[in-house]
């Protein structure tokens, strides 16, 4: 096999680019925004609808002026051609804004290039105007032409461009250079020149399509009638661009100028112009101006012209730097270094989070996340492994849940739960924050999914215990103690669980409902949907999707049944007054906007103004806000939330007493004053921004950016870790102050094992920037093997921990027993052992530099 | 010197206070009413002598100066090179109550209040710990006559301030201090702080010597230690996080406007277009040259892009949009008279917003030295501190008067200018570049 040849290529490229117009972006091309996005990848094809109601609930995360899909891994049937045309051929998807250029596109660059094997018309929607109200501009029609390259035009490729067979691996690197210049040329004359727009190719690989429109993401798959359409590999993304009068979708992601690519992208680069230079210096030449398409070329530039393993084309984009660099073993330090020191002006700078499908070869389809070294832009990762294997990455959890929600009300082999929900983090050493999943075509026809990291180390998505369910038994046999008390109902029957199949373990799961009191089932269901336990041989994800649905079964039934304890709300807008103190409402989040003045967290407000004070919100889908406007002294109020709650859940807080019965997403706890917020599970970015008192305990892990600028005195427990920037100008007073007590972080760098153990985290906190730029509060890590070292603090530094330290720290961890059921003993034990509590947690303290300390002593002096 | 007890102060004594305050008042007037020769370290090329001395005559009596130059400095750029192209002398209109200065600030129609101020001028964001408590109230006072607006800036919502509540705007900023939903409530204008003009990609940075005793309280901060604001805000790093900010305050108060403070970068005219439909009612830019001097040098020089390029590349991107007369766009950073309001709203803006030339209306004599030399108190003028001392040289009543008497006649000069041209609502001069010329050389 010849090596490759970059720089015969690149000069091709310069020489081709040097031949045509030169584009020059006008004001009308630059748009920059944000964006929504979800990827996934299955053993089994999905079909487009599954995507609809998940696209459809991030819609605020777009705003209608550019939607898309990405497709991996189609059904010949539906482009009415074979299996072997869908891998052989390529297909070029061509996108006509104006239809009556079609012939000239078709004659200058398909029939006069191309061998067409297959043209395939993507039906579309005749009445849109009625039925898609967001859809203002009619999306383009699109045509799929499969093809292969005429052996002339692969000639005349050689003759003109200077390149020869020997400069690419083999015949196959040559055909896919030769469809990117002929998509160039194409996308030049018709699109970018002199901004005409009126034709531009979509896509161009093999068994992968592109379409996008200036609209929802989920209009594309109305429009074009995917409903029915399956592929292994889907990407979906609403584009919020900061312009409003768009009028073609050319902008719109995923962007398919990579060969067998789809990107798309969250974020903005603050280094357009300098990764626009990069590419100009390797011949290529942007034509839609936005810095979405100059992330495509840079990754086809690097997957396809320099060859590069994943590991390397992941490190250009997200270089890994500071403590984690230190971290790397020496020789990928030095290969990492080459890397950043070439490709740093292609690297994009700034918040981002890419999500690519990749058609990599007859059968094998792959999906990739990689978030920004800073993890700036909200992202989680996740998969399901039943008889079927499913992983996603997305903006948030709720658009998975939604996923699979619809997968599961289709198909018993799908669960609403998926086994593990967790954070990449970004340019580091733990994962790259980067995870690559990958459906690969069996010898016996089937597919199978796999998930590995930036490393290339394999991500075990085979979590134990039994997943199939059976009908539920007639008695679950564990003889429930229902005179009992909440607590010891629980008790018997986690223990009961541990030998139960699923037929027991339903029946008992029928019995809480059906046999305690309304209050009682609540209580015992939340503790074993938030509680970590084992669960014996079945499968806990799938368990707890179980119970969940009972628990919201129990509350929901409040509605056609209400009682003293709870409520339940009729319709929208139904607003009952409590008719004895201690009565809770039952609210269905999901008939309320997930913002704006109709929604949820209004009427929650305006469900207090009729005097409620207990709130439980069920069936929540990304709705945001909730517990925001209630208002000053909240002290009496207290709100459970269900299923997948949005943002800046109990931001503001003043009292209220909040929880959390699973997941988090980002912004929670935002400007948090008094209260206690508990959520059992992980929280996304930037919780606890600004805040100001209050409690606050997390079960498991905070992703980037926790408890930044916090002031006041607030608390917070996390039993696992943060992945960055902890704490970051944290100004909170003096813990140790008695007449004005300052806030504090208690990391305790635990998890869970399947069995419900706690263990130790390798490291109770893996980033670089912990208690960075502070002035105030204190950190107390769980370190008793001092895996911490200074050089991860920037600003603060260890202190010996005092018993006047430990009476806090000891408070909030017998809280934090009440609330997750950790044990503070267990927390103290060290191998086996009971240690000191001075031994077990360490003191971290804003460092007194030199100018502060200046400060102090004149404040001291003048006291 | 420093009083952390509630016991009331011992120092300054009433007779001092009177007599200190009785000479700062008399040298600011003698100056004013050119009983001395001007001072000949007063003022720069941007705010002259002249613009400080003209200014403390207005403030003392409400009436434009004959001796001054009260409308152009000598910065040798922006709007000190344009003039207006008045209209002949017989084709003047009368002056009076009948040319119009008011200022809509909603324009979305969307069911929310309109505000309408008298001018087309409101209070920028100086926080409670950059400037004092008295400071504050004289502005809030004055805000209140006028029927417009004052940011509290990011320092909090002091509990003095609640008794003004109807005219004061709550700033979210990067911090988030002070911000609480009781503050988002009680105003009728929310605005959101991305950067600042005279400080682009910089933080705020309150020194430690300025935030003790009440400022720390308020804050929630350790006394007596630097308090930061980060540059970015940590949770808002896209539009659609900026649409979620916007979301979360109407949460909490629907009833509010939205008012997003940007700065200028080559870009402002995406970040203006986005804000707007991301949910916003005010646009407001604040260009270079703004800023006390607390805010770096060479930031204020060097970063942003002056006020009088950044109005009209957002004013005719809006039109091009189409979204124009939906949206009010306001000007601040380096707006110091009349006359600039006047030329920024010829330019593309609807208003202003006005930081330090109330500050100089005050008393200020722009020394720049706001954060007071190594002992770091401030404002030796009792304006930009916190010292228990120093503030009190600065008292509302008196402040609030010349503040007053400052608007009245930077009222008058509106109304002069829009006669001179014809117009009779304010809101007619937006958008006439047509009706600016530029100056060049010994003209200027």
């Amino acid at each position: 096999m010849p090596p490759l040849n970059p720089k015969a290529i690149l000069d091709a490229r310069r020489r081709l680019t040097r031949s045509l117009p030169k584009i020059e972006m006008n004001d009308e091309d630059a748009a920059e925004g944000g964006c929504g996005v979800i990827g996934l990848a299955c053993e089994i094809p999905v079909a487009g609808r599954h995507l609809h109601d998940s696209l459809a609930q991030m819609r605020n995360r777009g705003n209608g002026k550019g939607g898309g899909v990405a497709m991996v891994g189609l059904d010949p049937a539906h482009f009415s051609t074979t299996a072997e045309v869908l891998e052989n051929s390529f297909l070029v998807a061509i996108a006509y804004v104006d239809g009556a250029h079609r012939a000239a596109v078709e004659e200058k660059y398909i029939h006069s290039a191309y061998e067409v094997d297959h043209i395939h018309e993507v039906p579309t929607m005749e009445n849109w105007e009625e039925e898609l109200s967001a859809l203002e501009v009619r999306p383009p029609d699109v045509v799929c032409y499969f093809v292969h390259p005429k052996a002339s035009g692969l000639e005349a490729m050689v003759a003109e461009s200077g390149l020869s067979p020997n400069d690419f691996k083999d015949d196959d690197a040559m055909a896919q250079e030769y469809v990117f210049r002929n998509t160039h040329r194409l996308n030049v004359e018709f699109y970018a020149r002199n901004g005409r727009a009126d034709a531009f190719v979509l896509s161009h690989g093999r068994d992968m399509l592109i379409l996008k429109i200036v609209g929802y993401a989920e209009d594309v798959i109305k429009y074009y009638h995917l409903d029915d359409v399956t592929a292994h590999v889907w990407i979906g993304h609403h584009r919020y661009p900061t312009r409003g009068r768009i009028t073609h979708p050319g902008g719109a992601h995923p962007f398919g100028q990579g060969i067998d690519v789809a990107l798309v992208h969250n974020g903005d680069f603050s280094n357009y112009v300098s990764v626009t230079d990069y590419l100009a210096q390797r011949g290529m030449e942007p034509l839609f101006f936005t810095d979405t398409e100059v992330a495509a070329l840079a990754f086809d530039l690097h997957h396809r012209v320099y060859g590069y393993p994943m590991e390397y084309l992941i490190e250009s984009l997200a270089p890994t730097s500071e403590l984690d660099f230190v971290m790397l073993p020496e020789e990928k330090q030095q290969i990492y270094l080459q890397i950043q020191q070439t490709h740093i002006h292609g690297s994009p700078d700034g918040p981002w989070f890419f999500i690519i499908a990749q058609a990599q070869a007859k059968g094998h389809h792959r999906l990739i996340g990689i978030t920004d070294t800073s993890m700036l832009r909200p992202q989680v990762f996740s998969y399901q492994r039943g008889e079927v294997g499913i992983a996603f990455c997305a903006s948030e959890k709720q658009v998975i849940d939604a996923v699979l929600n619809s997968l599961a009300s289709e198909d018993k082999r799908f669960w609403r739960h998926c086994d593990k929900y967790w954070n990449a983090r970004g340019g580091s050493y733990t994962d790259g924050g980067a995870f690559l999943l990958d459906v690969v075509k069996q010898d016996d026809g089937t597919f199978a999914l796999s998930m590995s990291d930036k490393f290339g180390r394999t991500v075990n998505t085979s979590p134990e215990g039994d997943y199939s369910l059976v009908s539920a038994a007639l008695d679950s046999g564990a003889e429930l103690p229902f005179s009992a008390n909440p607590d010891d109902i629980y008790q018997h029957a986690v223990e009961s669980l541990q030998t139960m199949g699923w037929g027991e373990a339903l029946a008992m799961v029928s019995e809480i409902a059906g046999e305690c009191s309304r209050r009682d089932a609540v209580k015992i269901l939340q503790r074993l949907l938030d509680r970590r336990y084992p669960t014996g041989t079945l499968r806990r994800s799938r368990w707890l999707d179980i119970v969940e649905h009972a628990l919201i079964s129990v509350l929901m039934s409040s509605t056609s049944a209400p009682c003293g304890d709870f409520v339940g709300q009729k319709t929208l807008g139904h607003r009952p007054k409590p008719v004895k103190p201690g009565q809770a409402i039952v609210v269905d989040a999901r008939p309320y906007p997930i913002e704006g003045v109709e929604s949820l967290a209004r009427e929650l407000v305006a469900l207090h103004g009729e005097g409620w004070r207990h709130f439980h919100i069920i069936n929540c889908r990304g709705h945001r806000f909730i517990g925001n406007g209630m208002g000053e002294d909240t002290g009496d109020v207290s709100i459970d939330v269900y299923q997948s709650a949005g943002d800046y859940l109990a931001s503001g807080n003043d009292g209220m007493t909040i929880h959390m019965h699973g997941n988090g997403q980002d912004q929670i706890a935002q400007i948090h004053k008094r209260g206690t917020t508990v959520v059992h599970g992980d929280v996304g970015q930037c919780y606890g921004y600004g805040a100001k008192g209050g409690r606050l305990f997390i079960l498991g892990n905070a992703a980037g950016r926790p408890m930044i600028n916090s002031v006041g005195g607030p608390k917070l427990v996390v039993n696992g870790t943060a992945l960055d920037y902890l704490a970051e100008s944290f100004m909170a007073g003096d813990p140790l102050d008695k007449s004005n007590p300052g806030g504090f972080v208690i990391i305790n760098g635990i998890e869970f094992s399947a069995k419900g153990e706690i263990t130790e985290l390798e490291t109770p906190y893996p980033g670089g920037n912990l208690f960075s730029l502070s002035s105030g509060g204190a950190i107390y890590v769980r370190d008793p093997h001092h895996r911490l070292s200074s050089s991860q603090l920037n600003g603060g530094e260890f202190c010996d921990l005092g018993e006047e330290d430990w009476a806090l720290v000891e408070d909030m961890l017998v809280e934090n027993q009440q609330h997750f059921g950790i044990p503070l003993a267990r927390l103290l034990t060290v191998d086996g052992e009971m240690w000191a509590p001075s031994a077990v947690y360490r003191k971290i303290i804003p460092l007194k530099n030199k100018a502060l300390s200046v400060e102090t002593t004149w404040a001291g002096e003048h006291r | 010197m420093m009083v952390f007890s509630s016991d009331e102060p011992k120092f300054p004594t009433k007779k001092l206070f009177e007599k200190t305050t009785h000479l700062m008042h008399d040298g600011l007037n003698a100056r004013a009413f050119g009983e001395f020769p001007k001072p000949e370290a007063l003022g720069d090329a941007r705010w002259t002598d002249d613009l400080i001395l003209a200014t403390w005559f207005m403030a003392e009596t409400g009436e434009v100066p004959e001796n001054f130059n009260y409308m152009t400095g000598k910065s040798g750029g922006g709007f000190d090179r344009l003039r207006f192209k008045f209209l002949a002398e017989e084709q003047w209109l009368e002056h009076g109550e009948h040319l119009d200065t008011r200022l809509d600030l909603n324009r979305r129609d969307d069911g929310r209040q309109q505000l309408t101020p008298d001018l087309p001028i409101y209070g920028g964001g100086m926080s409670y710990g950059s400037v004092s408590l008295n400071v504050m109230l004289s502005r809030a006072r004055n805000s209140v006559k006028w029927n417009t607006y004052m940011s509290t800036g990011e320092g909090g919502y002091p509990e003095e301030l609640y008794q003004y509540k109807e005219n004061i705007i709550t700033q979210v900023a990067t911090g988030y201090f002070g911000v609480e939903e009781r503050s988002i409530k009680a105003s009728p204008i929310i605005e959101f702080k991305y950067a600042q003009g005279a400080k682009p990609g910089l933080g705020g940075h309150l020194l430690a010597a300025k935030s003790g005793g009440d400022v720390a309280k308020l804050r929630g901060s350790v006394p007596f230690v630097s308090l930061f604001s980060p540059f970015p805000f940590h949770s808002t790093y896209s539009v659609e996080d900026h649409m979620k900010h916007i979301d979360w305050v109407q949460t909490i108060n629907p009833e509010a406007l939205i008012a997003v403070k940007v700065s200028t970068p080559k870009d402002v005219d995406m970040v203006a277009v986005g804000s707007y439909y991301a949910g916003a009612h005010i646009i407001h830019l604040d260009g270079s040259y703004g800023g006390t001097g607390a805010a770096p040098e060479i930031a204020k020089k060097n970063i942003a892009m002056p006020i009088e390029l950044a109005v009209p590349k957002v004013h005719k991107f809006l039109i091009k949009e189409g979204v124009r007369e939906n949206v009010t766009l306001i000007a601040s950073g380096g707006v110091r008279t009349a006359d600039d309001v006047a030329k920024v709203i010829a330019l593309g803006a609807d208003g202003v917003v006005f930081g330090t030339s109330d500050l100089v209306a005050m008393g200020c004599t722009r020394c720049a030295n706001c954060e007071g030399g190594p002992s770091g108190r401030g404002c030796p003028w009792g304006l930009t501190t916190t010292d228990v001392e120093l503030q009190e040289w600065l008292q509302p009543d008196w402040a609030e008067k010349r503040l007053d008497n400052y608007y009245i006649a930077v009222q008058w000069r509106l109304r002069d200018i829009m006669r001179k041209l014809g117009l009779t609502h304010i809101s007619e001069l937006r958008g006439r570049t047509d009706l600016l010329r530029y100056v060049s050389g010994d003209e200027s």
